[in-house]
């Protein structure tokens, strides 16, 4: 059994392998955006840090996956070069909570929810349909997505996995 | 305006020094709180690259405890006491003075006990670094967050966003007795209120 492929903050990973597993470990304000092509059977996961790239880190541009705008777009070319076709993907979006609200810290910025609009913004524009979504909230969630068969799990702490 | 600053490692290193002090000084508010003398062990400080601290700290899937204040003043940024789940129910029994083992879930009074020590232990660590420039800080009260540790930390990164991309950690751990609790210290300041607040001490 190969060890799933953690996806970190700012990171994308695609995989055509069966045997893998990306994963995206405690999303709480980021947003995890999977893609699957059913048919060529290439996944994708972004995990997005920010909205866009305008919102800050001054070298933005340096890494397009930070940024939920700019991730999108990077990640659907990566797939599309892998065989993908673009009017085939289904698009899952997962994340973007506002944990501090859940303990009254009134003046967060609630980066999450931007996030969330972020996504759906971009992926309007592309004229690409969300799928399911499980985002917003006050709860982390840790996301995976499984080559084999196209599946999409989201664990929230303190529960089981579950399909979405 | 953020100003397109040097990386400058004296600076860096001077705050991973008068952190590590912060980290003595917190355990005698730790002290303070219990009532009993909370021994500091060794304190490991550094700064590392904010994007880079989920592989430092590891298993970003499992259950901690956050106590995250935010502070104001000559210099601005926000702080994040991190405890694993564990051992916060533990530290709960000795803030509450109960048996150990007693703690086997974290509800509203356990968290606002959590909150009430991190306020103390995160005043004390500020004051401590403010001491040290002549400065005032201004902490906010405390936020206790129960999440996935990759969730706690979405809060710093998102939150410091365009600000500063470096992080101080520091590990520390308190002992009573043969009880002992290991807590992080992430402490993400603002570099233009740091390099502010330089200059002013060096104008002195």
């Amino acid at each position: 059994m190969k060890e799933p492929i953690s996806v970190g903050l700012g990171e994308h990973a695609i995989s055509h392998d069966p045997e893998d597993i990306l994963v995206a470990y405690g999303l709480g304000s980021c947003i995890g955006v999977a893609m699957i092509d059913p048919v060529s059977k290439v996944s994708g996961l972004l995990h997005a840090v920010l909205p866009r790239a305008k919102d800050g880190y001054q070298n933005g541009e340096k890494n397009a996956s930070k940024f939920a705008e700019s991730g999108i777009e990077c990640l659907i070319a990566a797939l599309i070069k892998e065989r993908a076709i673009r009017t085939r993907l289904v698009v899952h979006l997962v994340g973007g909570a506002n944990i501090l609200l859940s303990s009254g810290m009134t003046h967060s910025f609630d980066i999450g929810t931007r996030n969330v609009e972020a996504a759906y913004a971009t992926l309007n524009r592309l004229k690409i349909p969300v799928s399911t979504a499980e985002v917003g909230g006050h709860l982390g969630r840790t996301v995976r997505v499984y080559v084999a068969d196209s599946r999409v799990t989201v664990r929230v702490a303190g529960e089981k996995e579950h399909e979405i | 305006m953020v100003k397109n600053l040097p990386f400058d490692q004296t600076i860096l290193e001077h705050l991973r020094s008068i952190a590590s002090e912060g980290v003595k000084n917190a355990a005698y508010g730790f002290s303070g709180m219990i009532g009993r003398k909370v021994r500091v062990g060794q304190t490991k400080g550094r700064f590392v690259p904010i994007l880079t601290l989920p592989e430092i700290v590891g298993r970003p899937e499992e259950e901690a405890v956050g106590i995250y204040l935010r502070f104001e003043g000559d210099m601005v940024g926000q702080m994040m006491m991190i405890i694993p789940h564990q051992k916060a129910m533990e530290l709960v029994d000795l803030l509450l003075d109960i048996p150990a083992g007693t703690t086997q879930h974290l509800g509203p009074m356990e968290r606002s006990s959590l909150g009430e020590l991190g306020n103390l232990c995160g005043s004390f660590f500020l004051n401590s670094i403010a001491d040290s420039f002549g400065a005032d800080f201004r902490p906010s009260p405390p936020a206790v967050v129960v999440d996935m540790v990759g969730a706690i930390l979405d809060i710093v990164v998102a939150t410091s966003g365009g600000v500063s991309e470096q992080i101080l950690l520091v590990e520390a751990n308190f002992t009573d007795g043969d009880r002992c609790v290991e807590a992080d210290f992430w402490v993400i300041p603002d570099m233009n209120t740091v390099h502010d607040l330089l200059e002013k001490s060096a104008g002195r």
